[in-house]
């Protein structure tokens, strides 16, 4: 479900209808995931889950499945 | 200049300005951008293509976005990262316009502003922005 949420996201930040997200997709697997992408991504995701994040927090996250259990995590509290 | 801190602005925040496209700000772009257009630079040609007079480029008008932001909201801290700009009607020479930004949204995770923006003489819509600025302190 998150996942789903979260592939609804990228294709609406990065204009891509062909985005299909993995816990595996990394920046790497998507054209133009560079720093302002992020802040984009980020921003979005807060707003659809309700959720905040730390700037040190965020720099950690490695793929998409980092950002799915951090969601978790935080929709939880 | 201005000097805002990210936690100096709030949301709801705003600022305007006037300015003048004049002649030579046109001739200056021209030189600048190489847009040679006859839109902007025939007055006969525009009249023939049911236009009141030469055209004033978007994108001078538009420079002055980059003004509100990087001079006044929030002045000197700002980073441009973002801008979406609708134009909505033709601005010709010496029409005085007027500049308007509202901060809309913060975001403290990465200080970022949305700003709401738009360019307008006295009785009409010239175009509408929506700017996403970084805040650097």
């Amino acid at each position: 479900m998150i996942l789903k949420k979260l592939n609804e996201i990228f294709i609406d930040v990065f204009d891509d209808e062909d985005i299909l997200l993995t816990m595996e997709t990394t920046a790497e697997d998507i054209d133009d995931w560079d720093s302002l992408a992020q802040i984009n991504l980020i921003i979005a995701i807060k707003d659809e889950f309700n959720i905040d994040f730390e700037f040190e927090e965020v720099a950690t996250y490695k793929n998409v499945g980092d950002m799915v259990n951090a969601i978790k995590e935080k929709t939880q509290n | 200049m201005e000097y805002f801190t990210y936690d100096d602005i709030s949301v709801g925040q705003s600022f305007s300005f006037e300015k003048t496209i004049t002649e030579e700000k046109m001739n200056l772009f021209l030189q600048l951008s190489g847009d040679n257009n006859p839109l902007h630079c025939s007055k006969e040609y525009a009249i023939q293509n049911n236009f009141n007079s030469r055209v004033v480029y978007g994108m001078l008008t538009s420079s002055f976005y980059s003004t509100l932001v990087g001079v006044y909201l929030p002045g000197e801290n700002c980073i441009l990262q973002e801008i979406d700009i609708k134009f909505h009607n033709p601005l010709y020479i010496n029409e005085k316009i007027k500049i308007f930004g509202e901060v809309v949204k913060k975001d403290d995770t990465f200080k970022r502003l949305e700003i709401k923006a738009s360019i307008r003489t006295e009785d009409k819509l010239i175009s509408k922005a929506k700017i996403k600025v970084g805040v650097r302190k």
